[in-house]
């Protein structure tokens, strides 16, 4: 492996191997039943079509706003709720055994109680995404509070530091890395949680987008709306992993 | 690592001595008090067929004795099962080879990332279309949603095999599958079971979520079915049996990693 440019070696690599990929794809699609299997070229052109009809712009602002929304209040209140627990000591105690049940739970299975609560429109779908992410958010968080060794707080408090102070300067700085894992889990798990609802709860956005594909038998299309959501998924994906670097750093670890 | 604490404070009791020790009285008073405000709040603003603890307590009994809700238990989870079988077999297998043949991460890895990163629940209507509304979907569904976090945790750990022990396989003129079955794949099990536990919690939300989109019959339909019908606290039992499944299957899985492998602390899975 050539030491003197791994960037760029790596980013060669990584154009070769979708080269490869797309040849493989267009290769085996050439010899598939195209009702399963849309070939690349093919993959494209929808693709192509979704973005000179506008299609692709309209629906993931529809999609994102939901999922921002959701993701916002799961950040807002996860990391909140988190502080308070972790300063609290009697509450976290008390709570901490039934978020982790409800954070095992498969979030999923709430969706029909949410329908048939709040039926369709943009806040159950917020919720939906909310609720994947703020439990994950929660979680790290509690897990960053109960690693603060007391005798941090102790010598805050020798130094004669008020409750502010305690955290500014102890309480958020320590948790905040922790947290920031969890934004990015939040991130991931709100992404399917973004998806389920509008699967499930009303069509609108990428959602709609390949549910109707699918009905359309339009397999180009199918295969094309599946990629982009991949390629969202990469790149928010990537945003949570640099958010919670920059964050691990700040904590000492390098992971 | 940090350095052993050095503490006056008693050692914290650790798992049912904890619970039963001086914190049970804050967590009871804290179960009691979210059912309070769970009932109350549902008695104050929502409609009647909002599921509450006490009716759901009535209802218990006789949901617990209907064969229906166990066959769809028995369905889901057989699946789930299944299907983190085959995603161990299947990612193993991947994992390693990404881990020690350069040309196979070099190729495999960005597909594999990317996979891992996309909502599982969007390759659904494609697998529909593959399996048609089956069972045989859901299993898929399950082996998707799984595969990609085991083969991610054990090419990490196939990559992180200390070279000594390798180096010394080899001078020992061990051949390469001695290498690969009594260093490799050993030393990588601890990551294995990191992966297994990220898989195992979304391959039940995979079921699930398969069950709602193609209508198969299991615990997530019963869910659905029940809910329109106006049954939720039939349905909220359901639910208890996916989150106490969520809860077995975390606890199964850490409490074997310290069972099987005591010398080995993995905190964190990659995920």
């Amino acid at each position: 492996m050539p030491r003197d440019h791994p960037r760029l070696s790596r980013y060669a690599t990584y154009i070769v191997a979708l080269a490869a990929g797309a040849l493989l794809w267009q290769a085996v699609a050439s010899q598939t039943n195209p009702a399963f299997l849309a070939s690349f070229t093919a993959t494209m052109g929808a693709i192509y079509d979704f973005i000179i009809t506008g299609t692709l712009f309209r629906v993931l602002s529809s999609s994102l706003l939901v999922f921002f929304t959701g993701l916002g209040a799961a950040i807002v209140f996860g990391i909140g709720v988190g502080l308070l627990l972790a300063r609290v000591r009697l509450l976290r105690v008390g709570l901490e055994s039934y978020i982790m049940v409800v954070y095992a739970t498969p979030m999923v299975a709430l969706i029909p109680f949410i329908m048939s609560m709040m039926g369709f429109g943009f806040a159950p779908k917020a919720l939906v995404v909310f609720l994947f992410a703020f439990f994950s958010i929660l979680y790290n968080t509690i897990e960053g509070a109960r690693s603060l060794k007391p005798e941090m707080l102790e010598v805050a408090r020798s130094f004669r530091s008020g409750e502010w102070g305690v955290w500014r300067d102890v309480l958020i700085p320590y948790t905040l890395p922790y947290a920031m894992t969890g934004v990015r889990q939040g991130i991931g798990r709100g992404l399917v949680g973004l998806i389920a609802g509008e699967f499930f709860l009303s069509g609108t956005g990428i959602g709609l987008l390949i549910m109707q594909s699918e009905r359309d038998f339009n397999v180009p299309a199918l295969y094309g709306s599946i990629l982009i959501i991949t390629i969202l998924g990469v790149l928010l994906m990537s945003i949570g992993r640099i958010l919670e670097n920059r964050f691990a750093a700040w904590r000492g670890l390098n992971r | 690592m940090s350095a052993p604490e050095l503490s006056l404070a008693p050692a914290r009791a650790r798992g049912w001595r904890a619970w039963i020790g001086a914190d049970a009285a804050a967590r009871i008073a804290a179960g009691v008090a979210i059912f309070l405000v769970w009932e109350v709040s549902v008695r104050l603003w929502a409609p009647a067929f909002v599921a509450r603890p006490s009716r759901i307590i009535a209802v218990m009994p006789a949901t617990l004795a209907d064969p229906a809700l166990w066959h769809a238990a028995g369905a889901t989870l057989g699946a789930v099962l299944q299907g983190l079988a085959i995603a161990i077999v299947l990612g193993t297998t991947i994992g390693l080879a990404i881990g020690r043949v350069p040309v196979m991460e070099r190729f495999l890895q960005l597909y594999v990332s990317g996979l891992f990163a996309m909502p599982m629940v969007a390759i659904l209507p494609l697998l529909t279309i593959y399996f048609g509304y089956t069972g045989q979907a859901r299993l898929a569904t399950v082996v998707f949603a799984a595969v990609f976090a085991i083969i991610i945790n054990v090419s990490d750990g196939a990559r992180a095999v200390p070279p000594e022990y390798t180096e010394v396989s080899r001078s020992f003129r061990g051949s390469g599958w001695s290498r690969l079955f009594d260093v490799v794949l050993p030393s990588s099990v601890p990551y294995l079971l990191a992966g297994l536990k990220l898989a195992a919690g979304r391959a039940l939300i995979g079921a699930v979520i398969a069950e709602f989109y193609a209508s198969i019959p299991g615990l997530g339909f019963y869910i659905l079915y029940n809910t329109r019908t106006f049954k939720h606290s039939e349905a909220f039992v359901a639910v208890a049996m996916l989150a106490i499944s969520g809860v077995l299957l975390e606890l199964l899985l850490s409490k074997g990693t310290k069972k099987l492998l005591p010398w080995y602390r993995r905190d964190e899975a990659r995920d």
